[in-house]
C-alpha cells in the first residue's frame, strides 16, 4: 500500500485505516490526523495547501520509519497516509495510525512517526491565500515568493 | 559518467526545470554537484547552500562519491504533514 496519494482522506477512511492496523493482539490504536489550518499573516488567509513530493525516496523514507517504528515499539500495526495535491483548509493531509500492546508505546510511535515524517520526508507544501497569490512553505516558518503564482489546480506530483 | 539530477519544490522554481543531467569527472562527489549547478543555475546558489542531498533515493552526506547512473536529489527544506 502507498503512503502517498493524491485522493481525498476522507473522515470514514481513517476508520478504515484505524481497523487496519488493529488487527491482532493490540491493546491501543493511537492516530494522529493533520489538517489543514486557516493560518494568517498580515496579508492573507491561507485557503489551502498544495503538497508535492519526491515520491520514490518518500516511500521508501517513510516505509524505513515505519520499520523503525514497529522493530522500537513492538508494534501491531502502523500505516500512515499522506496527501499530495491541492488540500484545502479543514481537510486532512496526513494520517498516522499505529496499534501496539499498550498505550505507552502506540503513543511513543505515533509521535516518532509524525515527528520525522515532518522532519524527513522528502515532501513540500505551497500555501494558496484567499487573494490568489500562493508561496512555498520551507519549513521554519520562513516563505519563499512563488515566480509565478497561478491557480489552484497546481498539483504536480 | 552521467548523473541525472531532479529539482523540487523552491529549487526547481528557481531552476526553471525539474531535472537535469550532469556528465562528471570520475571520483566525483555530491560537493562537485553543488558547484557545478551554483554555476550554471546561478539562481540555485543560495538555495542549495540549504538544500540536503539524496543519492538514489536515501539522504548522504556531500562528499559521498557518485557512481554513473546514480540519481540525485536536491532536498530544499521540507514541509510536509
Amino acid at each position: 500500500m502507498a503512503f502517498l496519494t493524491t485522493a481525498p482522506i476522507a473522515w470514514d477512511r481513517v476508520a478504515d485505516l484505524n481497523r487496519r492496523v488493529s488487527q491482532g493482539h493490540c491493546g491501543a490504536v493511537v492516530t494522529f490526523i493533520g489538517v489543514v489550518r486557516a493560518d494568517q499573516d498580515k496579508r492573507h488567509v491561507i485557503r489551502a495547501l498544495c503538497y508535492e513530493a519526491y515520491p520514490q525516496m518518500a516511500e521508501a523514507l517513510i516505509h524505513q520509519l515505519i520499520h523503525e517504528a514497529t522493530t522500537q515499539w513492538a508494534l501491531r500495526g502502523a500505516q500512515v497516509q499522506h496527501r499530495l495535491g491541492l488540500v484545502e483548509v479543514g481537510h486532512i493531509s496526513v494520517v498516522v495510525a499505529v496499534a501496539a500492546q499498550h498505550r505507552a508505546a502506540a503513543y511513543a510511535a505515533s509521535q516518532f512517526l509524525i515527528e520525522r515524517i515532518k522532519r524527513d520526508a522528502p515532501i513540500w507544501k505551497r500555501e494558496q491565500y484567499d487573494d490568489g497569490a500562493s508561496r512555498w512553505n520551507v519549513g521554519a516558518a520562513q516563505l519563499v515568493d512563488v515566480a509565478d503564482p497561478v491557480g489552484v489546480d497546481h498539483a504536480d506530483v | 559518467m552521467e548523473v541525472r539530477v531532479r529539482f523540487f519544490a523552491t529549487l526547481r522554481d528557481a531552476a526553471g526545470r525539474d531535472e537535469c543531467r550532469l556528465v562528471l569527472d570520475p571520483g566525483a562527489q555530491g560537493a562537485d554537484v553543488k558547484t557545478m549547478l551554483a554555476e550554471c543555475y546561478p539562481r540555485l546558489a543560495g538555495l542549495i547552500e540549504a538544500a540536503r542531498l539524496a543519492v538514489n533515493y536515501e539522504y548522504q552526506p556531500w562528499e559521498a562519491p557518485l557512481s554513473d547512473g546514480d540519481e540525485l536529489g536536491l532536498i530544499p527544506p521540507v514541509s510536509g504533514g
